[in-house]
């Protein structure tokens, strides 16, 4: 599904991402974790061809996403507020991302029906704009406007900050479901390491730019992990 | 206390972010400042010359008493729009343990380092010191002076007081405007008179001095309704202005453009639903007035076009000019978003041009009222129009490729030089020059009509290129993406 191959990033000399060789399969959930700088969200913001690599190149379906953009029919992502056009209601701005896929307003609202729970009565006809919601109701209206386009990749930066725990769970058991039914292949990047081991069946330690540990999840991951971070 | 907030005060200013990019901004600021303190300083110091020059055998005390609250009138909606509430610069003292006694004197203290508080000085001291002091005396003068500075504070305070209690600044500007120039209108038909009313009472005041006092009591009155509003009023919530219900909207007319059409429905709301993007399209309509200043009988009589085409070019093309030169940075809060999304570039660009299109055809048919003083006018205006749609457009969306500033615009327009760039600074020339370029030769062999046409033909023919236009800015697009997303993301 992705490949990345020596992919380099530097901000005046220092490296920031420099990943050599890695291969994600279709169906995998992937976490991204690693203390501030390691990289992740640049790592990301390269996937997304939203900044130019330095160096190497990241393949999306064997399309180097730079040099085309079809891997965006299949791909989803909410990395950070600067996604979301915060002057729209919620309404709006499904709306208008779904007609981005040809969904019309009446699939709209049928697809938003069955996020009701995860909503929580407290994104639909609230008659707020998005700019209005606290940071935690943004994320949720970014990260369902994301699964509302069908991706086969989806990608999301620290979901689960900022969210109330009620919501943390609901999201894992979605990701989790969505993994099963549909084979949807996901990155997810997070400083809890609960819920990344929980998760995610596959885990990347990134350290300043680097892969340093690279995983599949078992019940010794978390031990792994909490070593790794408390020394 | 209040000197260490007007220290922190003084150092946000200089150590706000975007102010390294805009010292040059800055510098043509404080330009404008200096040049509106001289013009007043001149006028202060020449009103009796002016006065007896264009108003010959009336004593000049009359005009000048007259001149007294006309000009606070026209200062009071001048303030309306321009002045700014300083209040969120208090959140972070908020729950320090300061009494809210401090932070409301603070608040009123800070509102008074205006350049709409000085220039009054200069404007009406100098009169009274040199015509009313001296002739008058001392006392006379000293309640002139009174008067006028308890007028200064007056509107400085009930402008701050009206703004925290609007909740749509818009209406009341319409509002503003619309009774003052009702009151000058009555005034100009003699059905009521400013400036009699304004002489009754500064020879009111000659006479009888201390009714000088009835002003500082007014602003006294102002400044104390104000300051209790603060005090009970004091959460930020409350403070800035909204939470009435938001409702989701469509415009039926865009989606028949499909994609694009979306797209631009999306940009025309930013455009309502931002201060910013609103006042200048306010600014935009005021220009509309801008003819009236450029359109000259004599210049019409002799068909002299070239004198009257950066008016006409200027005014059909407002929207081009006050919305293009921020093109881009307008969405540099969620550009990221656009990025990534299922957008064809090709689709972005081109709800661009529908939007540019349809607001200049909207202003062009609005200012088709200076048909009435000459149908040349109109022709004038077609060129123009053509021209800005043509070519403006493609002028203003290339330029736009290399704007790399992100822009605030929750912020008011008004004298806002945030996000303000070279690209602005260059973008008019191009877009100005060339249509003198193309008239020039035609006016020079006496033939305005035909100068005209070719600027009319340059639009069209540039306007039928459209899509090639459209290609050439997809490719730069597509280039310049990552500086441009780096730019908007600071």
């Amino acid at each position: 599904m992705i490949e990345v191959r020596n992919l380099l990033k530097t901000y005046g000399g220092r490296t920031v991402v420099d990943i050599q060789n890695l291969n994600i399969r279709a169906g995998e959930t992937i976490g991204l974790v690693g203390n501030n700088g390691a990289g992740k969200t640049t790592f990301f913001r390269m996937l997304l061809d939203l900044i130019r690599a330095d160096g190497g190149e990241i393949l999306s379906k064997d399309i180097n996403v730079a040099k085309s953009a079809q891997w965006k029919d299949y791909t989803a992502s909410y990395l950070d507020e600067g996604f979301l056009i915060d002057y729209l209601t919620p309404e709006e701005y499904f709306t208008f991302i779904g007609s981005l896929h040809g969904l019309s307003i009446a699939h709209v609202a049928d697809y938003l029906k069955q996020y009701e729970e995860f909503f929580n009565g407290e994104i639909l006809n609230r008659g707020k704009y998005i700019r209005d919601f606290s940071k935690g109701n943004q994320n949720k209206v970014g990260i369902a406007a994301a699964l509302m386009q069908k991706p086969e990749l989806l990608i999301l930066d620290e979901p689960f900050a900022n969210l109330d725990p009620t919501t943390q769970i609901r999201l894992k058991s979605l990701i989790k479901h969505l993994n099963t039914t549909q084979r949807l292949t996901t990155f997810i990047s997070s400083h809890d390491l609960n819920h990344v081991t929980d998760v995610c069946n596959r885990i990347i330690l990134l350290e300043k730019g680097k892969v340093i540990k690279d995983f599949h999840t078992d019940e010794n991951s978390l031990k792994e992990l909490e070593a790794y971070f408390g020394e | 206390m209040i000197s260490i907030f007007l220290s922190h005060q003084w150092k946000s200013f200089w150590r706000s972010r975007n102010k390294a990019g805009s010292i040059a901004a800055q510098i043509v600021l404080g330009f404008f400042m200096l040049y509106f303190l001289v013009v007043a300083i001149g006028i202060g110091f020449w009103m009796s010359t002016l006065i007896e020059k264009f108003m010959p055998g009336i004593n000049p005390t009359v005009i000048f008493n007259g001149l007294i609250l006309y000009y606070f009138l026209f200062d009071l909606v001048i303030r309306i729009q321009m002045q700014e509430l300083p209040t969120l610069s208090i959140v972070p003292y908020l729950h320090l343990n300061i009494s809210r006694k401090t932070i409301v004197n603070f608040l009123n203290i800070k509102s008074l380092f205006s350049i709409f508080n000085i220039l009054p000085w200069f404007i009406f001291f100098p009169f009274v010191i040199l015509n009313i002091m001296t002739i008058q005396g001392a006392l006379v003068g000293t309640a002139y002076l009174l008067s006028i500075l308890a007028l200064v504070f007056f509107n400085n305070y009930l402008v701050l007081y009206l703004k925290r209690k609007a909740i749509n600044n818009v209406a009341i500007f319409g509002v503003g405007m619309l009774l003052i120039l009702g009151l000058a209108g009555l005034d100009y038909y003699q059905l009521i008179s400013i400036r009699d009313f304004s002489n009754l009472i500064f020879q009111s005041v000659a006479k009888y001095p201390y009714l000088s006092l009835a002003f500082v009591a007014a602003a006294v009155a102002i400044f104390s309704v104000n300051s209790i509003f603060l005090r009970n009023n004091l959460y930020t919530e409350e403070l800035s202005s909204k939470d009435d219900k938001k409702v989701s909207t469509d415009y039926p007319f865009l989606n028949s453009f499909g994609k694009v059409g979306e797209l631009a429905a999306l940009e025309l709301k930013l455009i309502l639903r931002h201060k910013r993007s609103r006042t200048s399209i306010i600014m935009g309509l005021l220009f509309l007035a801008y003819g009236f200043l450029f359109y000259k009988d004599k210049l019409l009589a002799t068909d002299q076009f070239g004198a009257m085409l950066f008016a006409a070019i200027f005014m059909t093309g407002i929207s081009i000019v006050t919305y293009g030169q921020f093109m881009f940075a307008w969405q540099s809060a969620h550009f990221d978003g656009l990025l990534v999304n299922k957008i064809n570039f090709r689709d972005f660009i081109k709800a661009k041009f529908l939007l540019f299109t349809i607001s200049c055809t909207i202003i062009t048919i609005l200012s088709s009222f200076y048909g009435f003083i000459s149908y040349k006018l109109l022709l004038l205006h077609l060129a123009a129009y053509l021209y800005n749609i043509g070519f403006g457009t493609v002028i203003v969306l290339f330029f736009a490729t290399n704007n790399y500033k992100r822009l605030d615009i929750t912020q008011s327009a008004s004298f806002n030089w945030q996000g303000v760039g070279a690209t602005q600074w260059i973008l008019g020339l191009p877009f100005f020059l060339v249509p003198i370029f193309l008239y020039v030769p035609f006016g020079m062999m006496n033939k305005p009509y035909w100068g005209l046409l070719a600027i009319g033909l340059f639009g069209l023919i540039a306007l039928l290129l459209r899509n090639y236009w459209i290609d050439l800015i997809v490719k730069r697009f597509e280039k310049q993406r990552y500086k441009i997303a780096e730019g908007f993301r600071e």
